[in-house]
This record gives C-alpha cells, sequence and structure tokens, in this order.
C-alpha cells in the first residue's frame, strides 16, 4: 500500500530507521460489554481489513465509543474475544498491549490535550510509549531536533503548522482537534480511531475534518474507524457503514448500499425510550 | 410528557443546597455563642486596661511617623536603625526562604507519595502477580504511612517545633529553619498530593490510551495539568513563611520579631512601627509579585 | 524547513515574568543557604550531642517514669493529673478561643468584602466598563477612594502576623481572652476579606449586570444575589481558616492568654520539658480535631 501521495511534504524519517508501520485490521467475535445496568455491547461480531475506512453511526448510548474503546484495549470484554493485528488482546501481557496500544492512534471525543503545554509538547507526547524515563523527561523539557521537525511537518499537513510552539488553550476548539489528530499521527500508527471528532464543530468544519482524515488514511494507508453522529457525513465521505443501536449491529454494508430507511429505523425513538428518556 | 402511572416527585424530598448551608450557618453562630459562653468572654474585657488607654494613644500616635533613628540610648557602634530594620529585614527573608527551599523538598518528595495517583490505576493488559502484590499491598501501605507522616508533621506549629528545638540544640538557626519547614512541608506536601489527585484524568488517560507507562502518565498528563496551582500554592506559602520567619524573633532569633519585641519593651513606639513597616513591605511585596505571577501563569 | 522551525522557535510566546521569577527564585535560594547565617557546626559538637542525648532521654521522659521501669499505670496518673489540672481547661480555651475568632472574622469579611470587591464597589456595580466611565464623576471617585481604602485596610490586617497583633492587644487589654480572640479575629478578617472579594469579583457579571438594568439597589442586589451565590466558597474558605486559627490559638497562649500555649510556656520556663512535651502533644490533637471538622464541613458544602 502507498504510504504517501505525491503532493504530501516529505517527512523526516523515523529516529532509528525503523519501518513504518504496517496497517492494522481489527476482529471482534461475539463481543459482549456489560455495565452494571445494562449491556453496552451484546454480540457484536465486526471485522475491518488492514487499511480499510469504516464509519460507526447511530444514536448515543448504542455503543460506539465502547466499541472503539475494544479495539484500542481500553475496555475489556465481558464475554468474546476482541483480535487486533491477529493478536488476542486479553491475553496480551501488559509490556505487549503497551506495544500494540502504540501502534493505534486515538482521537478522543473531549481531545484530551494537555492544556498549558505548547502545541508542540502535545503532539510530541503521543510517542510516549516508545521513550524511556530519560526520553520523556527530554521529549517534555527539550524537544529532539528531528521529533520537533516530525510534529512540525504533521501540523503543517493538517493545517496549523504555525501554531507549533503556542500554548494549547490559546488555540479554538477546531484547532485543538487538530493538535488530537496530529498527536494520534506522530505515532505513525498502523490505524487510527477517533471518537466523535466532529460532534461539537459546525457542519462545514465537520466536513472539513472528515475529509481530512479520510486523506490522511489513504496517504499512510492506515485502517480509520470513526464514529459519526451525521449520517449524511458519514455516508458521503466513507466507503462503509456499520450501524449501531443499543448494542447490537443493526447493519453493515457499503455506504451506498444502504438504504434511507434503514438509516430512519436506527434513529426512530421508541415510546418506551421516549419516557425514558424524560424521567 | 410523562406516561401515566409515573409519580411526581415529593415536594421537599431533597436535602436543597440552600437547606444544608443555612443549617452550617446556624451551627456557626451556635458554636459562637458557646465559645463566648465557655471564655467568660463579657464586653467588660474589651476595655482597656489601667494604663492601656495611653498605651494605645501613644502608639497609634507613632503610626504614622515611624522613627528614623534610635529613640533613646544608641548601643555601643551600632548601625542606624534604619540599617538595622534591613539587616532584620534580609535576616527574616533568608530565614523564609531557607524553611520554604527546604519545604518544598519535603512537599514534592512527600505529596507524591501521598497521591492516589502513582499507584491506584489497575493497567488495562493486567499485570504480573509481583506487579499485582506490590501495587495491592506495598503501596496503598505507604501511600497511608506517607499520610501518616504528613498529618503529624503538619499539626505542630512552627513555632512549636522552634520552641522544642530550641530546649534541645539551643539559639541555633539551622533548627529554626528546619522547625519553619516542618509544618509547610507537611501542607505543602497535602496540597500537591491533592491537586495531583484532582486534576482532570482526560489527557492522561489519552496517554494511556497511545501506550504510555504510569509514570509517564503521571509526568506527562498529570503533573503539568496540576502545576500552576500547585506553584500558586507554593508561593502563597512563602508569603505565609516570611511571617512566621519573623515571629520566630518572639523567641531569640535574629529576625524582625526580635526587634519588634525589643522595641515594644523600651517602649520606642516610633521604632516599632519602623520595623512593622518593614515587615509589610516585605510581605507586600511578595503577595504583588504573587499575584502578577498567577495572572501571567493561570491564562 | 530548519529555517521556519527556528524562525517559530524564536517566536514562541514567552514569558519573562516567569523566567526572571525563577531565575530570582534560585537566586534566592542559593542567597539564603550561603549567607553566612547558618552554622552547621554546633550540630557536630560533642557537647551539643551529649546535651541532645541528655534531652531526648531523661528530660522528655514524663517525670515519674525517669530512672525506672515503664509502667502504664504511672504515665496515666501522670497524664491525668497533668489532665486534670490544666489540660482539658485549656483544650476547652483554645478551640473557644479559635471557635469566637472566625465568627468574628467571618462576619468583619461580610461587612468589609462587599466594599473590597472592585466590580460591586462602584456607581453601576456590575456593569460593562464602558459604562462605568459615564455618570457622575465625583461619585465614581469616591467609589473609587472607598474601594482603595478598604482594599489597603485588609492588606494591612493581613499583613502583620497574628502574633504582633496579640502581643499588641495583649499590652493594651491586659490578660484576659479577648486579645487572642481579637489578634486572630483581625487577621483572618483580613484574609476573608480578601477571599471574599475575590469570590465576589470572579462572579459571572452578566446575569448580575442584568439585575441592576432591572432597577436593584445595591443592597437589594446584595442580599438577593451576590451573597447566595457567593456564601457556599466564602463558607469553604471560612472553615479552611477555621483549620488554621486552631493551630495559632494553640500557640498565642505562650504570650500570656490561657491557652495550651501558656502551659506549654509554663512547662518551658521551669524545665519541665516532659509536660511541655505533653501539651503539644494535646495541641496537635486539637489541630487534628479541627482539621477533622473542616474536612467534613467543607465536604458537606461541596456536596451541595
Amino acid at each position: 500500500m502507498s504510504r504517501r501521495t505525491s503532493g504530501s511534504s516529505a517527512e523526516p524519517a523515523l529516529r532509528g530507521g525503523a519501518a513504518p508501520a504496517a496497517a492494522l485490521d481489527f476482529r471482534t467475535a461475539t463481543a459482549t460489554v456489560d455495565f452494571d445496568s445494562r449491556a453496552a455491547l451484546a454480540g457484536v461480531d465486526f471485522h475491518c481489513g488492514p487499511g480499510e475506512r469504516v464509519a460507526l453511526v447511530g444514536p448515543s448510548g448504542a455503543g460506539k465509543t465502547t466499541l472503539l474503546r475494544l479495539l484500542n484495549g481500553a475496555q475489556r470484554p465481558s464475554a468474546g474475544v476482541v483480535t487486533a493485528d491477529g493478536l488476542d488482546l486479553a491475553r496480551l501481557t501488559p509490556a505487549g498491549l503497551r506495544a500494540l496500544r502504540s501502534r493505534i492512534g486515538f482521537v478522543h471525543q473531549d481531545l484530551a490535550l494537555v492544556p498549558n503545554l505548547r502545541v508542540a509538547q502535545n503532539v510530541i507526547s503521543g510517542a510516549l510509549g516508545r521513550l524511556s524515563t530519560w526520553g520523556t523527561l527530554r521529549a517534555l523539557l527539550h524537544p529532539r531536533r528531528d521529533d520537533l521537525e516530525r510534529a512540525a511537518a504533521l501540523l503543517e499537513r493538517v493545517g496549523i503548522g504555525e501554531k507549533l510552539f503556542q500554548r494549547t488553550d490559546t488555540l479554538s476548539g477546531g484547532q485543538r482537534q487538530r493538535v488530537a489528530i496530529a498527536r494520534a499521527l506522530f505515532q505513525e500508527p498502523g490505524a487510527l480511531l477517533c471518537d466523535e471528532p466532529v460532534s461539537s464543530v459546525d457542519p462545514a468544519r465537520a466536513r472539513d475534518t472528515v475529509e481530512l482524515l479520510n486523506a490522511l488514511a489513504v496517504e499512510r494507508g492506515l485502517t480509520l474507524v470513526v464514529s459519526l453522529h451525521d449520517v449524511a457525513l458519514a455516508q458521503s465521505c466513507f466507503p462503509r457503514l456499520v450501524g449501531l443501536r443499543r448494542g447490537q449491529v443493526v447493519f453493515d454494508k457499503p455506504a451506498a448500499a444502504v438504504a434511507s430507511a434503514e438509516l430512519e429505523s436506527l434513529y426512530r425513538l421508541e415510546r418506551a425510550e421516549m419516557t425514558d428518556d424524560a424521567s | 410528557m410523562r406516561a401515566e402511572g409515573v409519580p411526581l416527585p415529593r415536594a421537599g424530598a431533597a436535602r436543597t443546597p440552600f437547606t444544608r448551608r443555612r443549617l452550617i450557618v446556624a451551627a456557626v453562630v451556635l458554636a459562637a455563642a458557646l465559645a463566648a459562653w465557655a471564655l467568660d468572654a463579657s464586653l467588660v474585657g474589651l476595655v482597656p486596661q489601667a494604663g492601656g488607654l495611653e498605651l494605645v494613644r501613644d502608639f497609634f500616635a507613632r503610626a504614622l511617623r515611624p522613627a528614623w533613628s534610635y529613640e533613646g540610648e544608641a548601643p555601643a557602634g551600632a548601625a542606624p536603625l534604619w540599617v538595622a530594620a534591613l539587616v532584620a529585614a534580609r535576616r527574616t527573608l533568608v530565614f523564609a526562604v531557607a524553611g520554604m527551599s527546604l519545604a518544598l523538598v519535603f512537599g514534592a518528595v512527600l505529596g507524591f507519595l501521598g497521591s492516589r495517583a502513582w499507584w491506584e490505576h489497575e493497567p488495562a493488559g493486567g499485570e504480573s502477580r509481583l506487579a499485582r502484590f506490590l501495587r495491592r499491598s506495598v503501596a496503598p501501605a505507604v501511600w497511608s504511612a506517607t499520610r501518616v507522616v504528613i498529618v503529624g508533621m503538619r499539626s505542630v506549629h512552627e513555632l512549636l517545633w522552634a520552641v522544642l528545638f530550641l530546649a534541645a540544640f539551643g539559639l541555633n538557626n539551622v533548627a529554626a529553619v528546619v522547625a519553619l519547614s516542618i509544618p509547610y512541608g507537611g501542607t505543602l506536601a497535602k496540597v500537591f498530593s491533592e491537586m495531583i489527585d484532582e486534576a482532570p484524568r482526560d489527557a492522561a488517560q489519552a496517554l494511556r490510551a497511545a501506550g504510555a507507562r504510569d509514570l509517564q502518565v503521571f509526568a506527562v498528563g498529570l503533573v503539568p495539568r496540576a502545576l500552576p496551582d500547585m506553584c500558586a500554592y507554593a508561593f502563597y506559602r512563602f508569603e505565609c513563611a516570611v511571617r512566621s520567619s519573623a515571629i520566630l524573633g518572639f523567641f531569640g532569633f535574629p529576625t524582625l520579631g526580635y526587634s519588634i519585641s525589643q522595641a515594644f519593651e523600651n517602649l520606642h513606639y516610633g521604632e516599632v512601627w519602623t520595623y512593622l513597616y518593614a515587615l509589610c513591605a516585605l510581605v507586600i511585596g511578595i503577595e504583588l509579585w504573587s499575584g502578577a505571577l498567577r495572572r501571567r501563569f493561570v491564562a | 524547513m530548519n529555517a521556519s522551525l527556528a524562525r517559530l522557535h524564536r517566536e514562541r510566546p514567552r514569558s519573562r515574568l516567569v523566567r526572571l521569577s525563577l531565575a530570582l527564585l534560585a537566586a534566592l535560594v542559593v542567597w539564603a543557604w550561603c549567607s553566612g547565617e547558618f552554622d552547621f557546626r554546633p550540630l557536630g559538637d560533642p557537647a551539643r550531642r551529649e546535651h541532645l542525648a541528655q534531652f531526648v532521654t531523661v528530660e522528655v521522659v514524663p517525670y515519674p517514669l525517669r530512672g525506672a521501669e515503664f509502667s502504664w499505670p504511672a504515665l496515666g496518673a501522670w497524664a491525668g493529673a497533668l489532665w486534670r489540672e490544666h489540660g482539658a481547661e485549656a483544650l476547652v480555651a483554645t478551640l473557644s478561643i479559635a471557635v469566637l475568632a472566625i465568627s468574628l472574622a467571618g462576619l468583619g469579611a461580610l461587612l468589609l468584602a462587599p466594599f473590597a470587591a472592585r466590580t460591586l464597589a462602584t456607581v453601576h456595580p456590575f456593569e460593562q466598563a464602558c459604562l462605568a466611565q459615564q455618570g457622575h464623576a465625583g461619585r465614581r471617585r469616591a467609589w473609587q477612594a472607598l474601594n482603595a481604602l478598604v482594599r489597603a485596610g485588609l492588606i494591612f490586617l493581613r499583613a502583620i502576623p497574628e502574633y504582633v497583633w496579640a502581643f499588641l492587644l495583649l499590652a493594651m487589654l491586659g490578660p484576659s481572652a479577648w486579645p487572642a480572640v481579637l489578634a486572630l479575629a483581625i487577621h483572618n478578617a483580613g484574609i476573608l476579606g480578601k477571599l471574599g472579594a475575590e469570590t465576589i469579583e470572579n462572579l459571572e457579571r452578566k446575569p448580575l449586570a442584568a439585575l441592576t438594568g432591572l432597577g436593584a439597589r445595591r443592597a437589594q442586589l446584595w442580599f438577593a444575589a451576590v451573597l447566595p451565590l457567593s456564601l457556599s466558597r466564602f463558607l469553604l474558605y471560612f472553615f479552611y481558616r477555621f483549620e488554621t486559627c486552631v493551630r495559632e490559638a494553640t500557640v498565642l497562649g505562650m504570650l500570656g492568654v490561657v491557652s495550651l500555649g501558656y502551659w506549654i510556656q509554663d512547662a518551658r520556663a521551669k524545665l519541665f520539658y516532659d509536660e511541655m512535651l505533653f501539651f503539644v502533644t494535646l495541641g496537635a490533637a486539637i489541630v487534628l480535631l479541627g482539621d477533622l471538622v473542616s474536612t467534613v464541613a467543607r465536604a458537606l458544602l461541596r456536596r451541595a
């Protein structure tokens, strides 16, 4: 798979000449996640091949975030098996899990950046999984030159190159979103998981961001799994849609094949749900 | 829109925050009344004692006319008063700075050990038996022991430590600085550990999701988050340390308190005001500095 | 790429104040420790060591247990006697001084804070800056002067340590509980007043400006809006200072007021270091009690 299109700027090589990460594939088999009062996911079978781009759609509480967290190893299934790159996540040692997670980039819904650090420090902290203790201190206080160059190139790619040394809390919400994406990409991951990346952004900017995520995934050959509220956006940008509702997969098909009736049934409120919400 | 059969909440079922607040205020007023009764505090006690009124009048008369030179006999070969005041102020600052530097060391070490953040989180991938044992049994013991030590350090006032050390070591300046640093270190440790524990965890979780180890998460995701507040608090304690350092002088140590008590006992009220203003200048200077930093730091 | 990186690095926002402050603080620390005030030699002196050993092994051991077998009953009897004679009464006195002092301080702060808050002590409370420029210049200046005066007063009240206030008041009022109570009250009124003013200034401007726009008078604004909004925070500070008041009340006794500190000083003067240690420990116990009350109260307030 191609790593970059001819248009993107040349990036400095990875430190130590390591080979770029190959794209990851994810698979869950009858994965179930139970929280105290309810089942967040019930018997979900999900497969995403290397380099694929998938959008998860569904109403709130459907289990989109839980599924993403399963793929990342942040959530343990109560039943069923989750594998990434062929490795069973439940059987990994802590060190092994850490190594795997450093190959998966995760963009959180609330961005989860450290507000009083500079943008460069936030971006570079994405690669913590590979650093020693001394390396961590170095990254925080006096980053290495090639790390800075790589971070600068990434920020340039996502459109905020000049903000490299600004304090993160002086950026707007949309710009911080880009920083979070850059941080995930700094890991040189094999997959990018994004949890509601555009839920609090206006429609024009939302489209920009989702198109950017897709472009980045195609350029670098990453597996991309994004959860979205906006179905129209998902349908227009992603080749494959997975609809979730109340912890179960309702449909899983190419975007073009999804009928509007199916989408409607996904989001239709039932009477019981209405009173649930109202009380 | 409510379905039939769903009951309305009972009126007054919940203790509203306002009720609780009023109860607390009422409790405070009651406690104050009890305290006044326990002390036999009548307003008669507010009347100045014999000669007290003159003292008040004489004392406050000099408030706007602090002394520039010694009243009465100047000690042989002594520097001018204002120099002596500056020297005493300098010593006060020196004691405070030395005490705070020690206190910061205590505060950083004990604050780290006394927080839950370094041991409470279970690693996502499970852990080896040894690691689990260390985390479940050894770490909480270390944490509890640290908190006991912190409480012990905090609960004795720095003047009482100073008095204890006076008895044990005699009039030694190092002992005074250590006495100052013990309760201050304890307070710093307690507040630092609380700030670390209460810092928002979102960045820490994100870093953990990217494969970072616990210690890295702590250093990059938690400490920078809490650092501005920690620095602001440490500076505030520095200001308090200057005051405490001055008071040490009442017990014989060479800070402003010594000058104040000596001058007062000799009834040289002008000199007292000079030293008081020197102390004010020190404290207010630090407060201004602290305020400027806080405005800059906490954007 | 390298050139633009270097340019961005040069142009990054830096705070001169923060850098200068860090450098100054580091310099202060070095200067303080090397200033020659601190003589470490006496700590190694053999005569000193002996004195210290004597102190730890003999002087602080309770009198009936010196040179004899340790026995719980003897310790209990000695401690019990001290408690009955002075300890219990001093404990109550210390706590009462703290409670009364902080209550008075709170009252004083509630009265002064409205005048120290810049947003409230103006001609048009909570109005936007541009509006604040209009109106009677004289009244505006009068409010500014009042505000500045109250703020300066609060600064003075809290810059002077409690101990110094107590020292002065003792000379004026004679030996009773009042010098301690008033000293603590005055100092803490300064602190609570400033914290209260800050709380008021940090309130959201818009809802309050809306009330002023409706025609609410200043007193109405205070009782109906500002006070309820800031009371929780104020009470949190109140109980935090209560902790400190208990600590200070213990120590103020050393000046001659009848609190625990008085008996500590008394024992020290008589060179009865064992009794002194007993009362210091008792002091630590009430500080813990004060801490407990404060923590519980603040937890209750926060949950509200």
